[in-house]
């Protein structure tokens, strides 16, 4: 019974986007203000059903209810409970329903920070936002139901999550992202009712902004946690591997990092109006895109869902309006002129162009490597290709260079020219400074400078002294020192943090040391700075699945002997699937990982072995970021003027 | 010139030259960064000399799994049940790798015409199987 309700609170949930999607357009346009004023109800009657309709599927699936066909394959009365509830968006389904709920949390959220705006402005970021939710409740109800039942015998026992979803960051991964993804919605939305209502730039851009630095924090955080569970789930100690999937997640990060850049010209100084209202356009559309690309089966990739063409089309119909009615409305209504002040070169204005430029373009050249494959095959007649890592990290690093340069600026160009120049010669001296230090400690503790070592901590010693080192130096006999971070906090937490994230790259991918072992038992290996020894194996059963699980014990330079490591295959029977966990003894410094290999025979089993020096950096460094653009949002959010 | 349209105009000059710069390092790292994907019949009609690196899709065929005793050496036969090609390995396989899935390596054949894989993926669904393998498989049928 549960499950109808669901199904029906779905149904009404999608009727009243319909209807919030039309009839307030249509009253704004007859000039009805009772049909305007409808918009409150029905964005609130959308949400609370879309809701409460996700919250009957994960009843269902405490309830291991597996007459639904959704729950039938992903989920096992075996499964523990955690998990049963986090199968809910465990696969192409319930994910869309997650979308859907996310974005309704959104809207909330929306509604009640901006109840004293004016009616008719917000009356039509409702009506795009309702239009949004009609398009994607209504692929789910069509093309993708979780309430689907299997009738008249349904199944005593169901298939199983994924096993490599069966893991914690796993559970909170997908929503995180999905917030991301979703939030970027409500700049959409503002940007399409400011252009129809031609509404005051001061009011949609700071709000623009704001929200979109928070779906970015969200996102952020999303893509680091997909790929610290990759790091650690998939045994291999790879964080990303350009991957499609990953690559068009990557895409929208850019883009709205490009955005919300863009958008405070616009908001402090009138420049940049038609840019970043494309910006955004641009920005949803690629989070679209990505639900396109990861939901139609076109791409390869491991986090492809089940192939289904008809999906396919009904997300590209989708798309196809959003953009086009869009780019329509933008073409017919846009009349914003562009500030006529001018500004310099030596400018923020200037410094803020320069950093969408390479964002943007970064952003198109990893989705055309990501396309390549496609059109190659349309072009060749069918001959197939995959564009390999290499290319991405070969395009990336002059972006990130040039990011980086002005990254170190971003403190000090001043708003339409910078007077003050003497900058220039302080932060070239504190980089110096810094950066002799850091190639020393690098050759003290590394044993060698790698070139990756050396561009990465030149771009991060350069962030550092521009953004934090120089504050110090400035004010460290005055007062001023602590009001001088506070004030630039949030700006100062998410450029440090990018720093820290460079570096971490570039230690990890030049200093890693892997090696695939042979070990017998009782057998010593000597690694890095530890020594190695394999004790023992033994067999374990567990709920759901079987594990072997071998222990190494571990030795440091100096033969102390630390804690041992657990390392473990796991068999999962009902998904007939095997999966690796490492073990990971880390260090801020360095991580060491061991994943249990195959049973060679006569008591033999093969390692593989890593040392990851920085790799928690690179989290750490995204975990800054969006701290960062949290608070900035936050603080964006509170100031009125 | 009055000067504001002479920042203009180099303003325009270094974003046009930056993206001519930005369009060539792109096209220049894509056209060395390509593995072109065959089926074992494709790859055996290419008749492709050593060490180029190519991307092998098929079934592992059943029983053919070798292990190397005392080494981490491996090898298989991979099939589009058409033609098949023994590929050599030395590494860990994936967890997902098992006899009658789909899989794709990655590596180049030696002067001894033997395919090393430098690489071995198979995907995280029981029933994936990589689009170009399902459709190389299709086209079979």
């Amino acid at each position: 019974m549960i499950p109808e309700i669901g199904h029906i609170f779905l149904i009404s949930a999608m009727v009243f986007a319909f209807a919030g999607g039309v009839f307030p357009a249509v009253g704004i346009f007859k000039k009805n203000a009772f049909l305007i004023s409808a918009y409150k109800p029905l964005i609130i009657s959308t949400s609370i059903f879309a809701l409460l309709s996700f919250l009957m599927l994960v009843y269902s699936f405490s309830k291991d209810d597996f007459s639904l066909l959704y729950i039938a394959t992903n989920s096992n009365t075996n499964l523990p409970f955690y998990y049963k509830l986090a199968a809910t968006w465990g696969a192409h389904e319930g994910s869309l329903l997650l979308w859907i709920s996310v974005l309704c949390l959104w809207s909330l959220a929306y509604f009640f920070k901006t109840r004293q705006e004016e009616d008719k402005y917000r009356c039509l970021t409702f009506v795009v936002l309702s239009q949004i939710i009609f398009s994607f409740i209504s692929f789910t109800i069509f093309t993708s139901n979780p309430f689907e039942r299997i009738l008249p015998i349904s199944p005593v026992q169901g298939v199983e999550l994924n096993p490599l979803l069966q893991d914690f960051a796993f559970t909170i991964h997908p929503p995180l992202l999905y917030a991301g993804y979703s939030g970027l919605s409500i700049p959409f939305a503002i940007v399409i009712s400011a252009l129809l209502t031609n509404s005051n730039k001061s009011i949609w851009a700071r709000q623009a902004r704001s929200w979109t630095l928070l779906s970015c924090s969200f996102l952020t955080l999303g893509i680091c946690l997909g790929s610290w569970w990759a790091y650690y789930e998939l045994g291999w100690g790879g964080w990303w591997f350009w991957d499609p999937v990953e690559n068009v997640a990557f895409v929208p990060w850019l883009i709205s990092v490009a955005l919300f850049h863009s958008l405070l010209v616009t908001d402090k100084r009138g420049f940049f109006i038609n840019w970043s209202i494309l910006l955004t356009i641009m920005a949803f559309a690629s989070c679209l895109l990505g639900t396109f690309l990861v939901r139609s089966g076109i791409l390869t990739s491991v986090h492809s869902f089940a192939l289904d063409p008809e999906r396919g089309v009904y997300l590209l119909i989708i798309f196809g309006y959003f953009i086009f009615s869009s780019l329509t409305i933008y073409a017919l209504k846009s009349k914003a002129r562009e500030s006529n002040q001018s500004y310099s070169l030596y400018s923020k204005e200037f410094g803020l162009l320069l950093n969408n430029l390479l964002l943007v373009i970064l952003a198109l050249s990893i989705l055309f490597g990501t396309f390549f494959p496609l059109i190659y095959e349309g072009v060749t007649n069918g001959k197939q290709i995959s564009v390999g890592a290499p290319y991405y990290e070969i395009l990336i690093l002059p972006f990130a260079a040039g990011l980086a340069l002005l990254q170190g600026l971003a403190l000090f160009l001043g708003w339409n020219a910078t007077e003050d120049q003497s900058f220039i010669k302080r932060i070239l001296i504190e980089t110096t400074v810094i950066f002799i230090v850091y190639n020393i400690l690098v050759y003290v503790f590394l044993g060698e400078i790698t070139a990756g070592a050396f561009v990465s901590g030149l771009m991060f010693c350069w962030i550092v002294a521009g953004n934090l080192i120089d504050s110090f130096v400035l004010n460290l006999k005055s007062s001023h020192l602590y009001k001088a971070i506070i004030r630039r906090f949030s700006l100062i937490l998410s450029h440090t943090g990018t720093a820290v994230l460079i570096l971490g790259v570039g230690i990890v991918s030049s200093y890693s040391l892997e090696n695939e072992i042979k070990l017998s038992k009782g057998e010593v290996y000597s690694f890095g700075e530890y020594q190695l020894s394999f004790e023992d194996i033994s067999m374990f059963n567990k709920k759901n699945y079987e594990s072997e699980m071998a222990i190494i014990g571990v030795t440091d330079m100096a033969g102390r002997k630390m804690a041992p490591m657990f390392t473990e295959k796991r068999f999962y029977p009902s998904a007939k699937q095997v999966t690796s966990e490492a073990a990971i003894k880390s260090t801020i410094f360095h991580d060491l990982y061991v994943t249990l290999g195959d049973d060679l025979g006569k008591g033999d089993w093969s390692f593989r072995i890593q040392i990851k020096p920085f790799v928690r950096w690179i989290w750490f460094g995204a975990i800054m970021i969006a701290l960062g653009t949290c608070l900035a949002s936050l603080t964006s959010m509170k100031r009125k003027e | 010139m009055n000067p504001l349209r002479k920042q203009r105009i180099y303003a325009l000059v270094s974003i046009f030259v930056g993206t001519l710069i930005a369009l060539f390092l792109i096209l220049n790292a894509l056209s060395r960064n390509i593995d072109l994907f065959y089926t074992p019949t494709q790859f055996q009609e290419s008749e492709l000399g050593s060490g180029v690196l190519v991307r092998l899709g098929g079934m592992v065929e059943e029983g053919s799994l070798v292990r190397k005793s005392q080494s981490l050496e491996v090898s298989f036969v991979i099939t589009d049940f058409n033609h098949s090609i023994k590929i050599n390995y030395s590494g860990i396989l994936p967890n997902l790798f098992s006899e009658n899935t789909g899989v794709v390596v990655k590596g180049s054949l030696d002067e001894k015409e033997n395919f090393q894989a430098v690489e071995v993926l198979a995907k995280h669904d029981e029933n994936y199987m990589p689009p170009e393998v399902s459709k190389a498989l299709k086209i079979r049928k």
